[in-house]
């Protein structure tokens, strides 16, 4: 038996505004597509955010019967758990269900006590409540008795395992707009401890309420003002004319595995996670941090054991957020040095919109198809970017074979993420 | 209202709560754990039938019920004695 301490993913899911599943993500991803749209439906009270990523065309049943080659009685079970659920659990069904049959773990499963799960997220009830406040209101007594274990976002996690058999360890973890980046840190480090063989990582759909959105606007993070009649070109990372981030929606899942279960199991590393950071600027606040951000760089590429020079590309944070692209690519310049010039950048964000806290999860896929595919995506509607001396990329896709890519995820809070991948073999 | 009427209003939630059960399928005497209820299942069919009838009582009233008539028994003595009871 090998012993390494390789750790890969060999399972990916998604169901987001530019793809139902990972293919059609990836061709998007290719084409440069943007999900972000007028609003569909505006709830009242009206929040003055009226342009969004979201999941439009979600239907639990219809996305379930896609699937082909799942035991029945997986469906079957699948139906029960999700039919009556909040949609932030609707979602995760479905992204997991792909990943778990990407992995081949529906056919060929380790014991269950020896597979985790992580379900990134926090506030994922947020929606689900505010929309039971007014029948509340009028009359407590008819409040489902299923409500009380729906609030707790832990449903997610009860459900997921219920659904797959998982035994092992499993939790949430929130880290705000890192919280993706977070869930594949914390699940790569519960592989290598040796605790369990493989982890599930789903990153919760952002289901925001008007409150939640209205919070955004007011503490001056959500853009969308200038391109209100143009939506598509709203979301600007690293583009002079940003002003904010634009909320997106997406579920997406990753199956991270020791490579000895792979090999046992015969499946391939679809990329390797060679190192990854988590770190802190004891900040409250919502402020970026250069220093906090190179931080977490350094510490990733020195956990991988590279230099600054073997990373080809790197999928940034790029939320459109003035200060936030700004400090992120004064990092990137520190990080990089001479090597910036070389180093491809882009943001995943214009086209998805920010996926609050499934992002690092949706743009670990996002990385990893562009790695598989041998391209770059464009870095959507920079039209005069910040920096000259940083290699965005274009309007158009470009053919580009990555072997070492950075994926970063920042937070409120003072939250700092890097995770250093490399291509998968095969 | 009749006890025939609760039942129909409780075999309409049935059928929303547990989407694979067929009316058809649907008989007084049985317990709702035989058609793949779990507690909380049962709880919400309680609410839920509540909540159509119009019929506000604690959930701990249904504590004692076996089967599915004993829930349309405690629904529909309820809404005898709530003053509900509108002849149809």
């Amino acid at each position: 038996m090998l012993t390494t301490n390789k750790i890969g993913i060999t399972g990916m899911g998604i169901v987001s505004s530019i793809g139902d599943d990972v293919s059609s993500f990836c061709n998007s991803l290719r084409m440069g597509e943007s999900g972000i749209k007028k609003v569909a439906c505006i709830k009242e009270p009206r929040a003055s955010a009226v342009i969004a990523a979201e999941l439009r065309k979600f239907s639990f049943l219809e996305f379930l019967d896609r699937f082909r080659n799942v035991p029945d009685e997986k469906l079957q079970t699948a139906k029960r758990l999700g039919q009556r659920a909040p949609f932030a659990i609707r979602t995760s069904i479905i992204s997991a269900m792909e990943a778990w049959q990407n992995a081949q773990l529906f056919s060929n499963q380790p014991s269950p006590d020896r597979i985790g799960l992580i379900v990134a997220g926090q506030n994922s009830t947020q929606n689900y409540q505010y929309d039971l406040i007014p029948k509340f209101r009028e009359n407590p007594e008819y409040l489902s008795p299923r409500y009380a274990l729906e609030f707790l976002e832990t449903n997610q996690v009860g459900t997921i395992s219920e659904l797959f058999g998982i035994k092992g360890e499993g939790f949430m973890v929130g880290g705000a707009s890192a919280s993706g980046n977070v869930g594949i840190i914390k699940g790569y480090q519960l592989v290598l401890s040796g605790l369990v063989d493989l982890c599930m990582v789903v990153g919760v759909v952002a289901d925001l309420s008007p409150m939640d959105i209205q919070g955004f606007i007011n503490i001056g993070a959500m853009g969308g003002k200038k391109y209100i009649n143009q939506a598509d070109k709203a979301c600007r990372p690293f583009d002079t004319k940003h002003e904010g981030f634009i909320y997106g929606q997406a579920s997406a899942c990753v199956i991270l595995e020791s490579e000895s279960s792979a090999l046992k199991r015969g499946v391939h590393f679809q990329a390797e996670i060679k190192g990854c950071s988590l770190n802190l600027d004891s900040n409250s606040s919502s402020d970026p941090n250069i220093n906090g951000e190179t931080k977490a760089m350094l510490s990733a590429l020195g956990k991988a054991g590279l230099s600054a020079s073997d990373i080809d590309y790197l999928n940034t944070h790029g939320s459109s957020s003035p200060l936030g692209d700004k400090t992120e690519s004064e990092a990137i310049s520190q990080v990089f040095g001479n090597h910036s010039s070389d180093l491809w950048l882009n943001s995943t964000k214009g086209l998805t919109g920010h996926c609050l806290y499934s992002a690092g999860v949706v743009e670990s896929i996002a990385t990893i198809e562009q790695m598989k595919g041998g391209f770059l995506h464009p870095n959507k509607n920079l039209e005069e970017p910040i920096r000259k001396d940083l290699k965005f990329c274009g309007a158009e896709a470009i053919d580009h074979q990555i072997n070492f890519a950075m994926s970063n995820s920042f937070g409120f809070g003072g939250i700092n993420t890097s995770i250093v991948l490399k291509r998968g073999e095969n | 209202m009749s006890k025939e009427h609760v039942y129909e209003v409780v075999k309409k939630v049935i059928m929303e709560v547990l989407p694979d059960v067929k009316l058809e399928q649907i008989s007084i005497e049985k317990k709702l754990k035989e058609y793949g209820a779990n507690s909380i299942d049962r709880m919400e069919i309680a609410a839920m039938s509540m909540e159509q009838l119009d019929l506000k009582i604690p959930l701990m009233s249904f504590a004692q019920v076996s089967n599915i008539e004993g829930l349309v028994d405690v629904l529909t003595e309820n809404l005898v004695e709530a003053g509900s009871n509108k002849e149809i």
